[in-house]
């Protein structure tokens, strides 16, 4: 059953029937996004917890100018952010991210076999995971992924320029795997 | 070393961004940290509107919808109420529906738009709620036999007014008069479901 406007209503007087209705839709969409920029399970949950509790608090200012579920992204992409950055887990990438060198490979990571992209995704620095799922998976632009990492534009595409190519390597043990070749000849139409 | 061509990187991106995962925790967690913080009150079993078990909610807490308490105090003049401090922020909520048209001025006060108005509306109310709340927590008087057949014919008529609230929130979901009259209805009938549930004499020290 679709979460309409009487469940919202229900939501913020405190009816947890109509809370667990909302997680239920949104959860593995807001989930999906919190792992991907934290990429640690563990982390992720946490950090998930914390967002859905903003959700929650924020119930009452939702004004229904955008879609529930757009709204709710944008509380998880800056509530995820923010927690990244208390760790630390940003800062350091937020002061190497105009530095050509910050992305550096070792023997372990050349080796890294990953099994899926969420895994190849881990082994990214914070931040150019962070650019690469606002980008790439989200689709925020690079305007607004400098507004919300406090870097400009320009950074926000080299790192995600190091961030795919890194992810070539670390996938390529899939090439002679079965992944299509779709759209050959397309450009990547990701949005700038 | 072999790379991915940036059209197969681009195929697994896809695939990910269409990945449909497990959330990363169960309901009971997001619900017992939603709960200590107040965000949840009540029950899920006793959530429902019409719920089956409303004793269940009987429990509920909702220091922002307290106003019932005054609400039903005053108008069933229950002992141990005070009729003259529950009196004015009655009327205080009642003020809009008496003025849905284009009227700039109320009473004394005078409004430049309709944002003035509203946040006006909204402080009134904030004020309200806060109050009743106090009232509630700081006014209280024995349960008797009497009140609790108040409080059941009360329930029966918040029930009614609630579902002609639903109906007008299905009709005008964004209307601001028909959103804050539902959110009071549904306080009051859970502070009043309250109530009904202390034992006859228990004194109500507050929520």
């Amino acid at each position: 059953m679709p979460f309409d406007q009487l469940d919202l209503k229900r939501a913020i007087a405190g009816d947890e029937r109509a809370m667990q209705r909302l997680w239920s839709q949104h959860a593995p969409h807001i989930d999906a996004v919190v792992r991907r920029l934290c990429g640690d399970p563990e982390l992720a949950a946490d950090v998930s917890q914390e967002v859905w509790m903003q959700i929650f608090r924020a119930l009452p200012s939702y004004r229904g100018d955008s879609q529930f579920g757009t709204w709710a992204h944008r509380i998880a992409v800056n509530r995820t952010l923010n927690a990244l950055r208390k760790i630390r887990r940003l800062a350091k990438l937020e002061v190497d991210i105009e530095d050509d060198s910050a992305v550096t490979e070792n023997e372990s990571e050349r080796t890294f076999v990953a099994e899926s992209i969420e895994q190849a995704m881990a082994k990214l620095s914070p931040g150019a995971r962070a650019v690469f799922v606002l980008h790439d998976v989200e689709g925020y632009t690079h305007g607004e992924i400098g507004e919300e990492l406090g870097i400009t534009p320009g950074g926000s595409k080299s790192q995600l320029f190091k961030a795919r190519a890194k992810l070539k390597k670390l996938l390529a043990h899939l090439v002679d795997d079965s992944i299509p070749v779709a759209g050959k000849g397309k450009e990547h139409v990701a949005p700038v | 070393m072999s790379h991915l061509s940036e059209e197969q990187l681009d195929h697994l991106i896809d695939q990910e961004r269409t990945r449909v995962q497990a959330p990363l925790n169960e309901w009971r967690t997001i619900a017992a940290r939603a709960r200590e913080e107040g965000l949840i009150r009540g029950s899920a079993e006793g959530s429902s509107w019409r719920g089956t078990r409303p004793w269940m909610q009987a429990a509920a807490a909702i220091v922002l919808l307290a106003g019932g308490i005054a609400i039903g105090r005053t108008t069933a003049a229950i002992p141990g109420s005070s009729t003259d401090q529950a009196e004015q922020p009655a009327m205080a909520t009642a003020a809009p529906v008496s003025n849905s048209g284009p009227i700039t001025q109320v009473g004394g006060t005078t409004f430049a738009s309709v944002d003035e108005a509203s946040a006006t509306l909204e402080r009134a109310l904030s004020d309200y709620q806060r109050a009743s709340a106090f009232i509630a927590a700081n006014v209280s008087g024995p349960t008797t036999i009497d009140s609790s057949r108040i409080y059941s014919a009360r329930l029966a008529a918040l029930d009614q007014v609630g579902n002609a609230m639903e109906g007008a929130l299905r009709t005008a979901p964004h209307d601001p008069v028909i959103n804050q009259y539902y959110l009071a209805t549904m306080g009051a009938r859970v502070a009043t479901q309250q109530l009904a549930a202390r034992p006859v004499g228990l004194r109500l020290k507050g929520f």
